[in-house]
């Protein structure tokens, strides 16, 4: 399972909304123990996808490191990825799966007419061929 | 020692250390001892053929080592590594018809398809591969043939030239029935001949910054194969904007050189060269010569290297810059770096759209040439007028001595533009001297030179000597 904070949460939906219609993509930092996730702060990144982004996202894996620098330095854990899908429902897409890793949750955020709609986590497998679905506890309010 | 940073999910598999410190002096060793230490680390970072998984990079500190020297990239004391995923990802994918081999090209590419390098998969990649040619002549010539061949689906071609038969001796691709006809005609008709299966566009034009972004948008992967100034850079800025791989190669003389430019995270044509040359400083082949074989090496590079790109094996030339010494028959490797501050490519990018490239390298354009004042220069008619009437007048061939012995103009004294400042005080500035060499480039400069030591009455003559055989004397061989 993961757990979003208000704060962290407050920021990821902020960041979707503000990009809508493109996606957006995001680091999400926290703690993990053995089977629960606590996402603390989010990360707004900068889509470095090269053409339209209506529909495609990229990370810079220099931003990635930069953001698990941020981590370790405040003690936390990079714990998963988050990116929108505008206009879209939240599912875990065969581009997302193919250019996933195995390593990190994967939150997709449903942005529709500009304004979140729903959620969803996934956890890929190691040969990025399916990815599970995992348990999302985002603040309701 | 150097200090391997371990991702958080994958503590689990490293006694829930988030870093450990390892001996090794490259990458690979430390990689090596990590994996050695946490044997269930292994199947995570690497896959079951011992190589990286394809998601994973290594950073060495603030560096990506593939654009270092990825395993073989020396470790310091104190050294940090990270591993950072790739990731990206999307709402939608584009849906691409099915593509197959009919049991022609199954047969066809079957010295392929025996590979399980290439096999089924690779060849329906080099099926589905656009590849975009920029220019059909010496690099042209080869890659096209070849890259036809190897069945890429799709093939651009961008030429506005005719064959001419100072090409034949290096354009393989175009024949002696062909001179006169347009290299793209000529070219089409080859490659379809190697292999029909191919689809074969053409675009009859100048590349130019307001056509270039236009036409390479349509393609994976582009192959520079230009022989100017302006043309490499407008390529190389909009395969920057596009985020194309534009596969370089040039050549001059017995050498050659050839990489990738504008991969990602590697380096582009101005980290390598910010600035270009002054006009007329480095002569094109047309004016040193080229060894006729030489593009087939270097086009060869290129298209050995689109092909690694489509089929992703092998190591891509990607921040090495080859060069090819056809002389001493050895290949040298220079390592080239992303420049942050460049300013196409860099972090902070100053040229995010395409600009002027005449300009940019100094050429002036058409127009104002016309302009340009008549006072300096000759026509070889009047100077054939000249020689008509018995004027007394002086005119001077700045061409090399095996230049002279092609061909040359009755009269003239022979004084190589190299010779001129030692050899300047042969020549009367009381009398009219007219410079010419093999087009007027060189001559103009020998026109410079001779206006700075003081001469009043010097002019060039427009064309140089091809002009003469044109307009004068027909029995002139050119070359």
């Amino acid at each position: 399972m993961i757990k979003v904070d208000k704060p962290a949460w407050d920021v990821m939906v902020a960041h979707a909304e503000s990009k809508f219609p493109n996606e957006c993509c995001g680091a999400m930092i926290g703690r993990m123990d053995a089977d629960t996730k606590q996402v603390t702060q989010a990360v707004p990144l900068e889509n470095a996808y090269a053409g339209a982004q209506g529909a495609r996202y990229e990370l810079r894996p220099e931003d990635l490191l930069e953001a698990d620098r941020r981590a370790r330095a405040a003690g936390l854990d990079l714990i998963g990825i988050f990116h929108s899908h505008p206009d879209c429902d939240a599912y875990f897409s065969k581009t997302d799966l193919e250019n996933s890793c195995p390593w990190y949750s994967f939150v997709v955020l449903s942005v529709k007419d500009g304004k979140f709609d729903h959620a969803a986590s996934f956890l890929p497998n190691a040969d990025q061929t399916a990815a599970e679905k995992e348990d999302l506890l985002w603040p309701k309010s | 020692m150097a200090k391997i940073l371990i991702p958080t999910p994958l503590r689990q598999y490293a006694d829930k250390r988030d870093s450990v410190e390892l001996a090794g002096s490259t990458v690979g060793e430390v990689l090596g001892a990590l994996t050695a230490q946490f044997p269930d680390l292994k199947k995570q970072i690497f896959n079951d053929e011992g190589k990286l998984r394809s998601f994973v990079n290594v950073y060495l500190n603030d560096e990506d080592i593939r654009y270092l020297r990825r395993d073989a990239t020396p470790v310091a004391n104190g050294d940090t590594l990270s591993i950072v995923p790739s990731i990206a990802g999307g709402s939608t994918t584009i849906a691409e018809p099915p593509v197959t081999l009919s049991k022609d090209e199954i047969l066809r590419y079957s010295r392929h398809l025996i590979m399980p390098e290439v096999g089924m998969d690779g060849q329906l990649k080099l099926k589905n591969a656009k590849v975009l040619l920029v220019g059909t002549g010496g690099l042209g010539a080869p890659l096209g043939l070849y890259l036809a061949a190897a069945g890429i689906g799709r093939i651009g071609l961008v030429d506005f030239d005719v064959v001419d038969l100072t090409n034949l001796q290096r354009q393989v691709i175009h024949g002696t029935k062909d001179v006169g006809r347009k290299k793209l005609d000529s070219a089409v008709d080859t490659m379809r001949d190697v292999n029909p299966n191919v689809r074969l566009d053409t675009y009859e034009v100048a590349l130019s910054s307001e056509n270039a972004l236009e036409i390479l948008s349509g393609y994976d992967i582009i192959i520079d194969g230009t022989d100017n100034f302006p043309t490499r850079y407008l390529v190389n800025d909009a395969c920057v904007i596009l985020q194309k791989p534009n596969v370089y190669g040039s050549i001059f003389r017995f050498e050659g050189q050839s990489t990738i430019f504008a991969y990602p995270g590697g380096p582009c044509y101005r980290c390598l060269y910010p600035e270009p040359p002054p006009p007329g400083l480095v002569p094109s082949c047309a004016e040193g010569g080229v060894l006729g074989i030489l593009p087939g090496i270097i086009g060869l590079m290129q298209a050995t290297e689109a092909v690694k790109l489509i089929l992703g094996i092998g190591e891509p030339l990607v921040g090495r810059l080859v060069l090819y010494d056809a002389l001493a028959m050895r290949f040298r490797e220079l390592r080239l770096r992303r420049n942050p501050e460049c300013p196409v490519c860099g972090d902070h990018p100053t040229i995010t759209k395409l600009i002027d490239y005449q300009e940019f390298c100094g050429i002036p354009h058409q127009a104002e040439q016309a302009a340009a004042p008549g006072a300096g220069v000759i026509d070889p008619v009047e100077v054939k007028t000249k020689f008509d009437r018995g004027e007394n007048f002086q005119l001077i061939d700045v061409r090399e001595t095996h230049e002279w012995q092609i061909c040359r103009i009755e009269g003239a004294k022979l004084i190589p533009l190299g010779e001129l400042p030692k050899r300047v005080n042969e020549l009367d500035s009381s009398v009219d001297l007219v410079a010419y060499c093999k087009m007027g480039g060189r001559s103009q400069k020998a026109i410079d030179f001779l206006k700075q030591a003081g001469f009043k009455k010097v002019k060039n003559m427009t064309g140089g000597i091809l002009a003469w055989s044109d307009k004068v004397d027909p029995s002139v061989p050119k070359y």
